[in-house]
């Protein structure tokens, strides 16, 4: 059996719309996503992340292309593996005359799971005391964490999240945070779909960027992000420190009211400053964050789509 | 199987715990309940009251000097009453006092319970056809819903196998549209059987055996509009689409047809009726045979149950069939 939990090779879909339009909502895209931890999904609204996850998730035909979860290929084999695939998909779609637990005990009862298992799910997103009101009294953010209770009841080894932590306030998303990254340390991996990049940065141990369809990076975020090589340096006499980095073959270049060096380790900096009878009063690593890296690769996808 | 039968438990809970669908079940009930009623209240013997108001309005007429005048004016022209003119004149007198005299009779109309006439074309169609229509309503509101709520992408999640989603579906939209129209109807004619009894009017026997035999057939069209509602909503993910389809077929489809030039027998509401009615006769218009005239003329035909049957089955297996391959194959927002 492969290690990638989720793979898709070549996978294609387009769109007939309306006026008879083809438009490709994803072209070519070849995704993997290893067992285990959390793997962010990233891109600009219409690039495709939902469509695709539609797609795996057999909600969607592909046009083109194959697809695998735990190494078997989808559509065809999901009724096989859907018990360990739990999802939420864009919004929460339930019945809206239901009582949240009504409509979590049906779906427990399709896949025969226990009663138990939908208390535990209630329990599990602190939906307790409103479980038996009606869906359509709840709020968005209960709405969000009924969907996840409904990933719960399966049990699943694999999680895909679109947008979970929509409609949520500070004190919901943060522990959505927790839970997914409860999971993905547990064993379960999590595909998460967000444009919160930095919930994705804190959470996501690997991640996917996708723009109009396409692939543009994927990998480890620490790979993507590159290595801390660019340090913030702040000390009194900026003038010679400047002239010592230099001399000692650094490139070395005032920022504001600091210094901006660049090096491969920080140690060189702080030992060639000493050395001189300079002493540092901060020693800051300048490391891209995912936004930054995120709106750099997306920037013609972003230009593409408001011109 | 275990699976099936889950997941058809799952679709029954799914279907009861609908508000709408319960009260169009009430509805189900009510309704023919209320046809009943009415057709117990129409045809109840008259009353002491009843037949003393009667005798009173007899006796005003015949004492308004109407019945006189009537009288003299048919033995003056006993033409105008169908009377021949060449009677003697005793029994023309006679004749005519039969003909114009008020009875009591008259001032008592209310007609008899008739068990075969309801079953024929009175009260037992008239329910039979409100509950094919309440309980197609009920397959369609079921799968409107949920395209409506966008619920049916989350139980695809939960079982991907959209051949068996549909199947089931429409399974319980079946059961319980025929388990609903059989125990109503069945319900409705052992009571109305029950009051024939207690006013000593023909019932029971061969006679209800026949009128539940019609329920039995009636309830068969309540399942099979049942499935056409639900197989167009799954079709149209729509329950107003549906709703405008059916009740436009219903309304001007035998008008369509017959303006095309299509016989009447292929006349959708005519093969209902074949089926609820064991056969249904009609006058077909046609051109008159030579020697006859050169205008159109009439000919009986008839449409015997076994043709409404391919015709009504034809029509749900065609529906169901392009809506399930639609379904499995459509993307689910």
């Amino acid at each position: 059996m492969s290690s990638l939990i989720i793979e898709t090779s070549g996978l294609r879909k387009v769109f007939r719309t309306r006026k008879g339009e083809l438009r490709v909502a994803v072209q070519n895209l070849d995704l993997a996503v290893p067992a285990g931890g959390v793997h962010g999904f990233l891109g600009p609204n219409g690039s495709g992340k939902t469509t695709t996850i539609r797609m795996l998730l057999g909600l969607a035909q592909p046009s083109a292309g194959t697809m695998r979860l735990f190494g078997e290929p989808v559509p065809d084999q999901l009724p096989q593996m859907i018990s360990r695939v739990g999802a939420v998909v864009e919004s929460p779609k339930f019945s809206p005359n239901f009582s949240g637990r009504l409509n979590l005990e049906l779906l427990a009862r399709a896949i025969g799971a226990p009663k138990t298992r939908v208390d535990a799910a209630i329990e599990t997103v602190n939906l307790t005391g409103r479980d038996n009101d009606r869906y359509r009294s709840y709020s968005l953010g209960m709405k969000q964490r009924l969907a996840i209770a409904a990933t719960l009841l399966k049990d699943p080894a694999l999680l895909i999240l679109d947008e979970p932590t929509n409609g949520l306030d500070p004190a919901g998303i943060r522990e959505i945070r927790e839970t997914i990254r409860t999971l993905g340390a547990s064993g379960v991996t999590v595909l998460l779909s967000s444009h919160i990049l930095a919930e994705v940065q804190q959470v996501c141990t690997a991640a996917t960027i996708i723009g109009n369809g396409r692939l543009l990076a994927s990998g480890q975020v620490d790979d993507l992000l590159g290595t801390d090589s660019v340090h913030r340096v702040v000390v009194a006499d900026r003038a010679r420190a400047l002239e010592v980095l230099t001399r000692a073959g650094l490139t070395a270049t005032v920022a504001g009211d600091a210094l901006r060096v660049e090096a491969d380790d920080a140690a060189l900096i702080t030992r060639t400053m000493a050395d001189a009878g300079l002493w540092l009063s901060e020693l800051t690593p300048l490391r891209p964050d995912l936004e930054t890296f995120f709106l750099d690769l997306t920037a013609d996808e972003r230009l593409g789509a408001t011109s | 199987m275990m699976g099936l039968v889950r997941l058809a438990r799952v679709e029954l809970s799914r279907l009861l715990h609908r508000r709408a669908i319960v009260v169009l079940l009430a509805a189900c009930v009510v309704i023919p309940l209320l046809i009943g009623v009415a057709q117990a209240i129409d045809t109840r013997p008259a009353s002491d009251e009843d037949i003393a108001f009667a005798q009173r309005q007899l006796d005003a007429d015949l004492a308004n000097g109407n019945y006189e005048r009537e009288l003299r004016r048919c033995i003056k022209n006993p033409g105008n009453w169908g009377l021949a003119s060449n009677l003697a004149e005793g029994d023309l007198a006679a004749a005519c006092k039969e003909m114009v005299e008020p009875q009591l009779d008259w001032y008592l109309w209310q007609p008899q319970l008739d068990l075969a006439e309801q079953r024929d074309e009175g009260t037992g169609v008239a329910a039979a056809m409100v509950l094919a229509m309440l309980l197609m309503i009920v397959g369609t509101t079921f799968a409107g819903h949920d395209w409506a709520s966008g619920s049916l992408s989350n139980q695809v999640l939960f079982e991907p196998r959209r051949a068996r989603v549909w199947l089931v579906k429409a399974a319980v939209v079946v059961a319980t549209a025929f388990t609903t129209a059989c125990v109503v109807l069945t319900g409705f004619w052992l009571a109305l059987n029950a009051l024939a009894s207690s006013r000593d009017v023909p019932h029971g026997g061969e006679l209800l055996r026949s009128c539940l035999a019609m329920g039995l057939r009636a309830s068969l069209i309540a399942a099979i509009a049942a499935l056409l509602g639900f197989a167009f909503t799954m079709l149209f993910r729509s329950t107003v689409a549906t709703l405008g389809i059916v009740f436009g077929v219903a309304l001007v489809g035998g008008t369509l047809l017959a303006v095309f030039g299509f016989d009447a027998n292929w006349n959708p509401a005519l093969n209902v009726l074949a089926v609820i009615g064991d056969g249904f006769s009609y006058e077909a218009e046609i051109a008159c045979p030579p020697g006859n005239g050169d205008g159109w003329c009439y000919e009986q035909r008839t449409i015997s149950l076994a043709q409404g049957l391919s015709y009504v089955g034809a029509v749900a297996v065609a529906v169901s069939a392009l809506s399930l391959a639609v379904f499995r194959r459509r993307d689910i927002a």
